[in-house]
């Protein structure tokens, strides 16, 4: 019978010799051929030894686990191995994708090399490409990329302070002014410029949070102490800690009436 | 017209229904009307050593034709049309009812003998000195209420904003309170759990002292509501405890060092503030990154004029935050907990690190 190749890929190199000591119990004419510390080494080297079967961690730093098995796709066995990811276990069992979910007992792995061996001499192993698990792969990625940055406003803004590169966080903004080419920020650490302009900066800071007030002023609501309204539709807002007032614009100070 | 708007306004104020009636109540208040019964009083002492008529007709006739200006004025303010602007309307009703509210008091003096009354010089003279009177005073009390519901507004603007304030205030308690809750992630948990299972299952003898570090990690990061003994000597247990942990997961990824003045040891210091630093470091900076990187930890005395300063920073060389990256609880509301626990003069400040990397420090002065 020809000789059945793996490869294992985990970030955590214990969980790694983990694993393969107990593959080497339940199943001992496997043949590890690789381990990956991470997705893109898991692809360099399953392209390098063409395994039958992939162990993939899902959490790995740089390409994840999921987004390896797309790489792969249907030139192998894909096994999961996760710890708690309860949306991925969902995907997985859904989909009828093998996982063993962190930490596991040789019984469990034993179920899944029954099942690998089962497959592998059925039919020489080509499973039918239905895209089905592509799909709930495709999904999961997505799913894992939107953890990854899952909101769209700033929590911080990066400035330059003297020679060191800050980073502000929002909620400590009084108001941000435009100054030629440059953004006046102005919080309560200080003052910096950065090269952006407000009107960026209008759409990447929560609408919730910052209101714009004028062509170049957008102010944080919550040090806006009180607003007075001037002659011929302006006003001015008035800022908690702060003793100068910022002006509204006609076209904004709708925002300030009914309150 | 004075018949006609009393009986208008004596319904609305017999059942007070939504709608006009209400609002007329809410407008015309006690205060408003001692205003005008104090000015119909001034008036008619001004006017008594003019006139011939007694004292009490006299103070009847300006205390009529006061309080039938003031309901025009509430009248107008509830009642107006939506072509003028309420306050000029208000103030038209009282420059109208000023003279006819007078003319009403003589025409009805004469019985309706409208003759009788031109012909009598001392009555129509009387009319001018108590109508214009009534409007002059009428217009001046007109002006000051309106002047004096704008400024309410805008107190009642400030009040809004205060009270939004409070809310954001008390959300801040909140965070500060979810602190206290268990802050363990499942992932990490049985990440680590599986580590320590490989290292007993294969008999290592790492097995026992990692044991101890989990042990250690987990008192601590269970809820706890006594935490206002914690020092920094505490803090420091823990944050190694946790390094740890995540060195033996991650032994080809991760370095630290862990350096705190021996005399440092004993100060307070807010409870998880440091190990929050370094999970953030390893969340952010090391476990995202292929290479890893190393943090350290390091805390000492700054001399300065006012005193000495403390500095606790924690610096990795990971991949470093992006500007969306979104701050755990533990560290959005960390420099809130600095301030409370160290006053005005505690500050959190993060930068990022040549080449990469992120660098989180805390300065307070532990007088504070």
């Amino acid at each position: 019978m020809e000789q059945v190749t793996a490869l294992v890929a985990d970030d955590e190199p214990l969980l790694r010799e983990r694993l393969i000591s107990i593959l080497a119990r339940v199943w001992p004419e496997l043949v590890i051929v690789a381990e990956a510390r991470n997705g893109r080494e898991a692809v360099e080297l399953f392209d390098q030894h063409a395994p039958q079967i992939v162990f993939l961690d899902v959490h790995m730093p740089g390409m994840n686990g999921i987004e390896a098995a797309r790489c792969i796709g249907r030139q192998a066995q894909i096994v999961f191995v996760t710890a708690h990811e309860n949306y991925a276990v969902e995907a997985f069992r859904q989909g009828a994708i093998d996982y063993v979910v962190k930490p596991f007992d040789e019984a469990r792995l034993l179920d899944t090399v029954l099942r690998l061996r089962q497959r592998l001499s059925a039919a020489s192993a080509i499973p039918v490409a239905d895209g089905s698990i592509e799909a709930v792969l495709e999904k999961l990625a997505k799913e894992m990329r939107e953890q990854r940055a899952p909101q769209k406003y700033l929590s911080w803004i990066k400035a330059s302070v003297g020679a060191a590169v800050r980073l502000i966080p929002v909620a400590q903004i009084f108001y941000l002014r435009s100054d030629a080419k440059y953004t006046l920020v102005v919080w309560q650490g200080g003052e910096a410029l950065i090269r952006r302009t407000i009107r960026e900066l209008a759409d990447e800071l929560d609408p919730d949070k910052f209101a714009q007030i004028h062509r170049s002023t957008i102010v944080n609501l919550h040090f806006v102490k009180q607003v007075t309204h001037g002659s011929n539709e302006t006003g001015d807002v008035h800022l908690t800690d702060r003793t100068e007032t910022l002006p509204v614009s006609r076209s904004y100070l709708h925002l300030f009436r009914q309150m | 017209m004075d018949t006609k708007t009393s009986k208008l306004a004596a319904p609305a104020l017999a059942i007070a229904p939504a709608g006009f009636g209400r609002r007329l109540l809410v407008e015309l208040t006690m205060r408003r009307i001692g205003i005008a019964l104090a000015a119909s009083v001034a008036l008619t002492l001004l006017l008594t050593p003019i006139f011939i008529t007694s004292f009490i007709e006299l103070l009847g006739r300006t205390v009529f034709v006061g309080m039938t200006l003031l309901i025009a004025f509430t009248l107008a303010g509830v009642w107006h049309p939506s072509w003028l602007p309420r306050w000029v309307t208000q103030v038209l009703a009282v420059a109208f009812a000023a003279p006819l509210a007078t003319l009403a008091i003589y025409v009805l003096k004469v019985d309706g003998d409208l003759p009788a009354f031109f012909h009598s010089e001392e009555r129509v003279s009387g009319f001018f000195f108590l109508s214009i009177s009534a409007l002059s005073i009428g217009l001046v009390l007109a002006l000051g209420a309106l002047f004096r519901e704008r400024d309410a507004q805008v107190r009642a603007q400030a009040l809004m904003f205060q009270l939004e304030k409070e809310t954001l205030q008390r959300q801040a308690a909140d965070a500060r309170l979810s602190v206290l809750q268990a802050q363990i992630e499942p992932h990490f948990l049985f990440n680590t759990l599986a580590n320590v299972q490989s290292l007993i299952e294969s008999g290592s003898p790492r097995a026992v002292p990692v044991f101890k570090s989990l042990i250690a990690y987990l008192r601590a990061a269970m809820p706890q509501l006594h935490q206002s003994a914690a020092t920094l000597g505490n803090e420091e247990g823990l944050v190694r405890s946790y390094l740890e942990l995540m060195l033996m997961r991650m032994p080809d990824r991760l370095e630290f060092s862990v350096d705190i003045a021996d005399d440092l040891r004993s100060i307070r210091f807010p409870a998880m503030a440091l190990l929050t630093l370094v999970e953030n470091a390893v969340r952010h900076g090391i476990d995202p990154s292929e290479e890893g990187g190393r943090i350290e930890v390091t805390a000492h005395r700054e001399a300065g004029t006012k005193g000495d300063t403390i500095c606790v920073c924690v610096a990795d060389t990971g991949i470093g935050m992006s500007e969306t990256a979104v701050p755990g609880t533990g560290l959005s509301n960390l420099q809130q907990r600095l301030n409370a626990f160290y006053g005005d003069g505690a500050v959190m400040e993060l930068s990022e690190q040549t080449p990469h990397g992120l660098r989180a420090e805390l300065r307070f002065s532990e007088a504070g």
